[in-house]
């Protein structure tokens, strides 16, 4: 219990410095903005309470807003993204308790079902993302791209991330 | 009384869902920088702890092409003081001929050089930190310019932090002119590209062609006049008969910040103080 505390806490710290220092200063073509650090709520065990994930989500999203002064708009996307969590795993997995393990992974509940779970995780937080970001100068077309663009993007960074973590394991 | 216990109980990751929401959403309102919060700000002391640490490591990637541009305005500067130094001569040779003293220029500008530790350009509202702020007496809405033109205006002053409002910023507007011309317009970012602004307002009558400088008015104490913000590129379609859009590229190289100057004007407390003064008399 302890150990996988400890891993969730370094990994919060780690995906929030790695997303401040080097993910934020990508952006390919202007467009393509990769969002990694969703990792850590994609992660979060199943068994945690709900209550601790929003909040934890919460804390995410606002050390990112500190670090990219995006005030509130990473915060409010991460506890809407923790609330919806759930709900998409059971989608594609409705049997929670068969999980060998709590934590969403390949092994847990199967390469397809995960690899679905993660994306459609990924794909939901840019939507929000851009969504609310792109109030003020709206233009449609550069907005589906850039949510396009920064999914794929973000998405294979975190398949990248996920590979690593396991051969650890 | 235990029914309401045992309703908060069992919803209470609704609460909490609820909660957090709202907080963010307040947070996210205050559209306006000028109303941010310091602590949540890259100003702040997690955001600069963070930055200072990685800024002593980028600093050393940007040194060539930062020194190439050193040189070259080295080069326009030490012919600027030759010329002016002939200048002088002939001038001490008049003065000489009919005994007249030389008034001093005034010079209500300073300089403060400070490093930018993060930047951003790709956001639709972007900030630059510099490692400089309130005990280095800046303080917000001064200045800031690097050795290209304009880069922005303080906003958020830390003890030793601050952070800028950067031209690549909607919120920020820069009253400027093309060279030679007095007719003033007001510069704006479009949100598109971090080489181009757009300059508005600009009355129908201004002569100006492709090519030409754009210049700060110095109708604000924050900039002095003169001081190269763009290059006219192109004009822009507009639906207003009176004025005109041109498309700008600007001078500053924002992918490529590292070191700029914080103008502080030793005046600009009179020069406030004189409009409020004249606005209060006007209500």
């Amino acid at each position: 219990m302890s150990k996988t505390i400890l891993f969730f806490a370094s990994l919060f710290i780690l995906l929030t410095i790695a997303q401040a220092l080097v993910f934020n200063q990508i952006c390919l073509f202007g467009v393509a903005l990769p969002l990694v650090f969703i990792y850590f709520i994609i992660k979060m065990p199943m068994s945690w309470p709900t209550t601790v994930c929003l909040i934890l989500a919460f804390l995410l999203g606002l050390s990112i807003d500190i670090l990219s002064n995006t005030q509130g708009l990473n915060a409010l996307c991460c506890t809407l993204l923790a609330s919806c969590r759930r709900p998409i795993l059971r989608l594609y997995f409705p049997r929670e308790e068969e999980m060998s393990e709590p934590e969403p992974s390949s092994k847990s509940i199967g390469l397809a079902e995960y690899l679905k779970y993660s994306f459609t995780l990924t794909f939901l937080y840019c939507i929000l993302f851009f969504v609310i970001e792109s109030l003020t100068f709206f233009d449609f077309f550069r907005l589906i791209i850039k949510i396009i663009a920064s999914t794929i993007l973000s998405y294979l960074f975190i398949l990248a991330l996920d590979s690593l973590s396991r051969r650890k394991q | 009384m235990r029914n309401l216990i045992d309703f908060i109980v069992r919803y209470s990751s609704w609460f909490v869902f609820v909660i957090l929401v709202t907080i963010s959403l307040v947070l996210l309102c205050e559209h306006n920088p000028w109303h941010h919060h310091l602590y949540l700000s890259s100003a702040g002391r997690i955001g600069t702890g963070v930055y200072e640490l990685s800024s002593e490591i980028n600093g050393y990637f940007g040194l060539k092409s930062i020194n190439a541009d050193l040189q070259r305005r080295n080069a326009s500067l030490e012919a600027e003081v030759i010329r002016l130094r002939n200048e002088i001569d002939r001038y001490a040779e008049a003065v000489y001929a009919d005994t007249m003293k030389l008034i001093e220029p005034l010079q209500p500008y300073d300089f403060i050089i400070a490093k930018v530790i993060n930047n951003s350009i790709s956001r639709p509202y972007n900030y630059i930190t510099i490692d400089r702020g309130e005990l280095d007496s800046i303080r917000p809405e001064m200045g800031v310019v690097d050795q290209n033109g304009v880069v922005g205006i303080v906003n958020l002053v830390s003890p030793h932090y601050a952070r800028v409002i950067s031209l690549l910023n909607p919120n920020f507007r820069l009253s400027c002119k093309v060279k030679g011309n007095d007719a003033f317009g007001s510069l704006v970012w479009d949100g598109k590209n971090h080489n181009e602004a757009l300059l508005e307002e600009l009355p129908r009558h201004t002569i100006y062609n492709v090519g030409d400088t754009i210049i700060t008015s110095g109708y604000s104490a924050v900039f002095p006049e003169g001081i190269p913000v763009g290059i006219v590129k192109a004009t822009e379609r507009t639906i207003d008969d009176n004025f005109f859009t041109l498309r700008v590229s600007l001078l500053t190289d924002f992918s490529r910040l590292s070191n700029v100057r914080v103008i502080s004007n030793k005046y600009i407390d009179e020069i406030k103080s004189i409009e409020d003064n004249s606005n209060e008399n006007d209500e």
